[in-house]
């Protein structure tokens, strides 16, 4: 019980804030590797190294940057982009959730829809952009159904396997109080699925973002995706650069997030 | 009347692959009291989980009958709550949040559920650990918890499968004793599976012996040892000879099943 009380909260915090102040090994050696890899690259093109037309350097990546962000439109671009990427998730979130209890609670509907879900899960969705493009034109809608296909199926399958492999000991232990089926269901089964829904939408994030940009890249007017284009036809490496940067950072961020929150989730379980 | 009536009780499963029906309990009658301590003890396999799930309600029966205050048992009810030998406590939610599991399962209408359930934690001595989540518990914690959440939605019938079997010794025997101060504050009826021999003579009025191939019981021994029970019993002339009856009976137990082993 000693030992119990020790383990409380106040360790992690002071763990925290100690990290913060002194940081760790692997934090100094990524930060000097990434050093290394700047100074090497910034001087590789005048020592003749490599053409500097290709590699372009950090510090005029630095300046397209700038460049970018006072002169190119950057938000409007943006603003497409996020707006297709925020309405496909939503929409596959809507449509994926409710479909992966159905599949998680109710065997039938599992025999019956898992194989073509699984096939659709392992083909990559962007082989249908042609055709969503001839269905849905040039504009938004097809980028947002790309994004929509790719998010919706690790979400279903997460979030069905998180229902259907919930505790038998657990739900044993809910019928013994004389749980009803519906208590079962928000009590036992969504708390228990919780950490797979948030992998499923973890894993969805990466799918969605990948749609867009290839999306855009495929057929379009405006967006992210449509400026990495026109640079690349324009040989512009810095600026593509910045664009990639964008798209990852964005990509990155989304899934630390997650990650964070599913991490706090897991806490909760057996360690 | 007794307060459990069990009558000529057989539950069949089936075999995983073969599809074969077998019995894992059979012929079984027993009568229990109200407030009696019922121990079972048996070897492992031999029906004893079984027996006490089909007094929960959570096994169908196959034949015969269970009746408790001589309404039939058609499943789980208000009237008995299950300690179960494994971990089942709900990982998300805090020491005092599974303590009320029971009692809103239940649609507890006897006062505040947190206050209810305080009242419970620190019956079992967890008082500062109701904050608590299941992974920060050691193992005997964790079946103080189980226990609190069955004695939160007061029982008639209160179940318990093994509830220290994953314990070690010491704190087995510490529990046992904790349970006995619990249980003597109200006397319920109580029917407790175990396969440790002090541990059932301890606790009881009255041993059940089950035997094997199908479950059934060899023997039930009542216990006249007087309550309040302490470690001190342990050493006394009459335990010695339950004991000694008791590690008869499972030896023979054994032996036949080694023998069952040789012939296959
Ligand atoms: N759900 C089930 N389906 C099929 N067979 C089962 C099932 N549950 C138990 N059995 C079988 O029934 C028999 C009795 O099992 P039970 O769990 O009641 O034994 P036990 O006496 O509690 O053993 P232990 O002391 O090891 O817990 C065993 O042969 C077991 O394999
Ligand atoms: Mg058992």
């Amino acid at each position: 019980m000693r030992s119990a009380e020790m383990t409380a909260a106040p360790a992690e915090t002071r763990q925290i804030s100690l990290s913060f102040l002194r940081p760790s090994r692997s934090t100094v050696v990524g930060l000097v590797a990434v050093l290394l890899f700047l100074i090497l690259w910034q001087i590789a093109p005048s020592m003749g190294w490599v053409n500097g037309r290709f590699t372009s350097r950090p510090t005029e990546v630095f300046f397209a940057a700038l460049d970018i962000f006072r002169n190119d439109s950057f938000l409007y671009h943006a603003r497409i982009s996020l707006t297709e990427f925020v309405a496909g998730f939503a929409l596959a979130i809507v449509v994926s959730i409710p479909l992966g209890v159905l599949l998680g609670t109710s065997k039938i509907a599992r025999y019956l829809i898992d194989p073509p879900l699984m096939a659709l899960y392992i083909a990559p969705t962007l082989v249908l952009l042609p055709i969503l493009v001839i269905w849905l034109g040039i504009d938004m809608a097809p980028k947002i159904a790309v994004v929509f296909l790719g998010a919706v199926f690790p979400i279903v399958l997460n979030t069905m396997a998180g229902m259907s492999e919930a505790d038998s000991r657990l739900l044993r232990m809910a019928r013994s109080f004389g749980a009803s089926r519906f208590d079962i269901f928000t009590r036992v089964l969504v708390p228990g699925s919780l950490p797979a829904l948030l992998t499923g939408i973890r894993l969805a994030v990466g799918r969605a973002v990948l749609g867009v940009v290839v999306g855009e890249l495929f057929v379009s007017q405006a967006g992210i995706g449509y400026q990495l284009n026109l640079y690349g036809q324009a040989m512009r490496i810095d600026r593509l650069l910045v664009y990639a940067l964008i798209v990852s950072a964005f990509g990155y961020t989304l899934t630390i997030m997650v990650r964070s929150v599913e991490n706090k989730i897991r806490d909760w379980r057996s360690k | 009347m007794a307060q459990i009536e069990i009558r000529d009780l057989g539950i069949d499963y089936r075999k995983p692959k073969s599809n074969e029906v077998f019995s894992a309990v059979d012929g079984v009658a027993l009568s229990i009291e109200r407030g009696e301590f019922v121990t079972i003890v048996g070897s492992s396999g031999c029906g004893k989980s079984t027996l006490l799930m089909a007094v929960a309600g959570l096994v169908n029966l196959s034949r015969g009958s269970i009746r408790i205050d001589s309404k039939e048992v058609i499943g789980p009810g208000p009237d008995r709550a299950v300690v179960f030998q494994e971990a089942s406590l709900l990982p998300w939610r805090s020491v005092r949040g599974n303590v009320k599991f029971g009692l809103e399962m239940q649609r507890w209408n006897g006062g505040d559920l947190n206050e209810r359930a305080m009242q419970m934690i620190r019956l079992v001595g967890l008082g500062r650990f109701s904050d608590y989540h299941p992974h920060q518990l050691s193992g005997g914690m964790r079946q103080r918890v189980n226990i609190a959440r069955a004695l939160a939605v007061d029982p008639e019938v209160l179940l318990m499968d093994e509830p220290f079997g994953a314990l070690d010794a010491q704190t087995r025997e510490i529990m046992g004793t904790e349970l006995l101060r619990i249980w003597e504050r109200d006397k319920k009826t109580a029917l407790f599976v175990t396969h440790d021999i002090d541990e059932a003579i301890f606790l009881a009025d009255k041993i059940v012996v089950m035997g094997r191939n199908p479950g059934h019981i060899k023997e039930v021994i009542k216990v006249d040892l007087p309550r309040p029970r302490d470690e001190a019993v342990l050493d006394s002339e009459d335990f010695n000879n339950l004991r000694r009856r008791l590690r008869a009976h499972l030896a023979e137990d054994m032996s036949s099943m080694q023998l069952v082993q040789e012939v296959a």
